[in-house]
C-alpha cells in the first residue's frame, strides 16, 4: 500500500530494556514512529488494580491498547493493526492479511487464526468458541493474542465501550475484543497467520485463574449483550483471509489420567457448591460419571453444554460469589477435556475438528435451554 | 378508742390511695411503653424486611454461605427474618427499659443503666459474629476450591480447619467484646492457637516430614509437567 500514510506506534508498558530505541531502529527512517508509555490526565481509571500493571509497574497490556486506540482515534485512521510484543513468528504477510481486508473490503475486525497442535487451545475449543458461536451466531474461532486488524470505526467503538473499567476490566482485553466486535454488529473476519510462536508469558498462571478470566468474560458479556444474543439462532461462517486454514500437528502427550483424577476429586469435594450451581438433572448426569474408570471416561457433549449453560445462569443469578463459581468449573472442564482427548486420540486433527464442530452444533441446538431459563432468572 | 381506730383506718386508706394514685400512672406508662414497643418493633421489623428483600439480602447471604450455616445450626428461618426478629426485640427491649424506668424504682435504676450501657457492646458483638461467619464461609469456600483445583487430596480437611479457625477467632472476639471472662478468653485463645500452630509445626517437622517433602516435590514436579502440557487458551 504505497499510497497509504503510515504511523508506527510503540505502545509500551514501561519496559526498561531499550525497546523504544530498538523499535525506532527496526522501523527505519522512512516510517514516522510514535511512542506511548501510558495515558495520563483522566485517561486511566484510578486506582489502577495490581493485576493491570506490567512487570515495570506501569499500566500493562489493556492500557497499552487503550493508549493505542486513543492515538488511532485522534489521527482518525482508516485502519490499524496491533501486533503483540512477545510474538516471534511475525512475517511481512501479517500486515497484508490483517490490514488489506479492512482497507479494501470494508471489514471492521480481523481476528487472528493460528495453526495449532491437536489439543492446543482446549479451553477455547471446549467453551469459548462453541458458546460464543451459539450466542452471537458467528463462527469465529475466538483465538486470542498475536495480532489483530481493526477499522478506525471499531477502534473508536472500543474506546467508547464500557469495558475498560469495572468488572469487565478484570477479565483482560483479549477476552472481549472479539465478542464486542461481533455483538456490536461489526463486519468481522479471520486472518490465518500460520503458526504462533511467542514468549511464554502465561507460564505459571494457574488453570483455574485462566479459566475464570476467559469464561468470566463471556458470561459478563452475556449480561451486557443480552438483547443481541437472545434472539439469535444458528450460526454463519465469517470470511477468512490469508492462506487456507490448516490443521496443526499431533502435539505432545496429554496427561488424561491426571485430568480424570481432578474431575473425580471435584465430584467428591465440590459437590455442595455444584448443587447450588447446577440444575438437578445436570447434577444427576455428572454424578453418574464418577463411577467410570479413567480409560472409559466419557463426558457427553449434551451434558457438557447443559453444565456450561447452568454455570452461565448461576453467574447471572449471582447464586454464588462469581470468582468461586467460575473457579469451581475447573474440575468439570478437566473432565470434559479428558473425555475429548480419549474420544479423539486415535483420530487425526481433522477428526478433532469434527468433534469440535459437533459440540458447537450441540451448543446451538440446546440454546433454548439457556434462553428460557435466562428470562425467568 | 373508736376515734383512734377510725383515724388509723382513714390514714392507712389515704396512704394506700395516695400510693396507688402515684403508682397507677407509672404502671400505665409501663404498659403504654410495652404496647408502643410491640408496635414500633413490629413496624421496624416489617420495614427492615422490605428493605433487606429489596436489596436481596438473603441471596447475598446465600452467596457467602450464611444460609447453609444457619441451616446447619438448625435455624430454618432466612437471614433477613433473623435480622428482622433481632431488630424487633432490640426495639422492644428499649421500650421495656423506658417503661421500667418510668416506674422509678430504686432497685431497677442501676439495672437499667447497665442494660443501656451494654446494648452497644451487644450490637457490636452481633455484627462481629455475623461478619465472622460470613468471612469464615467465604475463606473456607475459596480455600476448598483452590485446593481441589490444585488437586490436594486433603482439600476438605484444610477448608474445614480454616473455617473453624476463623470461627474460633470470631467467637473469641465476640466474647471479648461482651466482656465475658475477658482474660480467660484471651488466654484460652492464645493457648489454643499457639498449641495448634506448635503441634502442626511438630507434626509436619517430625511425623509428616516425608509427607511434606512429597507434597512439595509433587507440587514443584507437577508445575514442571504442567509447563510441558498443552496450552489451554
Amino acid at each position: 500500500m504505497p499510497s497509504a500514510s503510515v504511523l508506527v506506534v510503540n505502545a509500551d508498558a514501561g519496559s526498561q530494556d531499550g525497546t523504544p530505541e530498538l523499535f525506532k531502529q527496526a522501523a527505519g527512517p522512512e516510517y514516522p514512529t510514535a511512542f506511548v508509555q501510558h495515558l495520563t490526565g483522566g485517561g486511566l481509571p484510578r486506582p489502577i488494580s495490581l493485576h493491570a500493571l506490567s512487570e515495570s509497574g506501569v499500566p500493562g497490556r489493556e492500557h497499552a491498547f487503550r493508549a493505542f486506540f486513543t492515538v488511532a482515534g485522534a489521527l482518525e485512521v482508516k485502519a490499524c493493526i496491533v501486533v503483540d510484543a512477545n510474538v516471534r513468528s511475525l512475517t511481512p504477510d501479517w500486515m497484508d492479511i490483517l490490514l488489506r481486508p479492512v482497507i479494501e473490503k470494508g471489514v471492521d475486525y480481523v481476528a487472528p487464526l493460528f495453526r495449532r497442535a491437536k489439543y492446543e487451545g482446549s479451553l477455547t475449543n471446549c467453551i469459548i468458541y462453541p458458546l460464543s458461536r451459539a450466542l452471537y451466531g458467528k463462527r469465529m474461532r475466538y483465538q486470542t493474542g498475536g495480532g489483530y486488524g481493526f477499522s478506525g470505526k471499531l477502534s473508536s467503538l472500543y474506546l467508547a465501550a464500557n469495558v475498560w473499567e469495572g468488572e469487565a476490566a478484570r477479565y483482560g482485553i483479549d477476552s472481549w475484543l472479539t465478542t464486542v466486535a461481533v455483538a456490536e454488529g461489526c463486519e468481522v473476519s479471520q486472518g490465518f497467520l500460520g503458526t504462533k510462536i511467542c514468549d511464554a508469558t502465561l507460564t505459571g498462571i494457574d488453570l483455574s485463574v485462566l479459566l475464570a478470566q476467559a469464561v468470566g468474560a463471556v458470561f459478563h458479556m452475556m449480561e451486557t449483550y443480552q438483547d443481541v444474543w437472545e434472539g439469535k439462532r444458528g450460526s454463519t461462517p465469517v470470511p477468512q483471509f490469508g492462506p487456507p486454514y490448516e490443521q496443526g500437528s499431533e502435539g505432545g502427550p496429554v496427561n488424561v489420567e491426571r485430568m480424570v483424577k481432578g474431575f473425580q476429586q471435584g465430584l467428591r469435594d465440590l459437590l455442595p457448591i455444584w448443587e447450588i450451581i447446577l440444575a438437578p438433572e445436570t447434577l444427576e448426569g455428572i454424578l453418574s460419571l464418577g463411577l467410570a474408570e479413567a480409560e472409559e471416561f466419557r463426558f457427553p457433549a449434551a451434558l457438557w453444554v447443559q453444565t456450561i449453560y447452568d454455570f452461565a445462569l448461576a453467574y447471572h443469578e449471582k447464586a454464588l460469589h462469581r470468582d468461586h463459581l467460575l473457579k469451581s468449573l475447573t474440575p468439570l472442564y478437566l473432565g470434559r477435556t479428558a473425555s475429548f482427548v480419549l474420544e479423539t486420540r486415535e483420530g487425526s486433527p481433522d477428526d478433532v475438528e469434527r468433534v469440535i464442530e459437533t459440540l458447537c452444533e450441540t451448543f446451538e441446538n440446546m440454546k433454548p435451554y439457556l434462553t428460557q431459563r435466562w428470562r425467568f432468572s | 378508742m373508736s376515734m383512734l381506730w377510725q383515724e388509723a383506718m382513714l390514714e392507712a386508706f389515704r396512704e394506700t390511695t395516695m400510693r396507688m394514685a402515684h403508682l397507677l400512672p407509672k404502671i400505665l406508662a409501663l404498659l403504654t411503653f410495652l404496647a408502643l414497643g410491640l408496635a414500633v418493633g413490629w413496624l421496624v421489623k416489617v420495614f427492615l424486611l422490605r428493605v433487606l428483600r429489596a436489596f436481596r439480602f438473603d441471596a447475598l447471604c446465600e452467596r457467602f454461605g450464611l444460609g447453609s450455616s444457619l441451616a446447619k445450626a438448625g435455624t430454618m428461618q432466612s437471614a433477613s427474618n433473623l435480622v428482622g426478629r433481632l431488630a424487633f426485640w432490640v426495639v422492644f427491649l428499649l421500650f421495656a427499659v423506658m417503661g421500667i424506668d418510668a416506674l422509678d424504682l430504686t432497685a431497677t435504676a442501676n439495672m437499667m443503666n447497665a442494660i443501656i450501657g451494654f446494648l452497644p457492646h451487644m450490637l457490636a458483638a452481633l455484627l462481629l459474629l455475623f461478619f465472622g461467619i460470613l468471612l469464615a464461609n467465604f475463606i473456607a469456600e475459596a480455600t476448598l476450591i483452590a485446593t481441589v483445583n490444585a488437586q490436594i487430596q486433603e482439600a476438605r480437611t484444610i477448608a474445614t480447619f480454616i473455617r473453624w479457625g476463623v470461627l474460633i477467632f470470631t467467637v473469641a472476639m465476640v466474647l471479648t467484646q461482651l466482656g465475658i471472662a475477658k482474660e480467660i478468653v484471651v488466654s484460652a485463645f492464645s493457648i489454643t492457637f499457639g498449641g495448634v500452630v506448635l503441634s502442626l509445626a511438630i507434626a509436619v517437622g517430625l511425623g509428616g516430614q516425608s509427607i511434606a517433602k512429597d507434597v512439595l516435590e509433587e507440587r514443584f514436579h507437577r508445575r514442571k509437567v504442567e509447563q510441558d502440557e498443552m496450552s489451554h487458551i
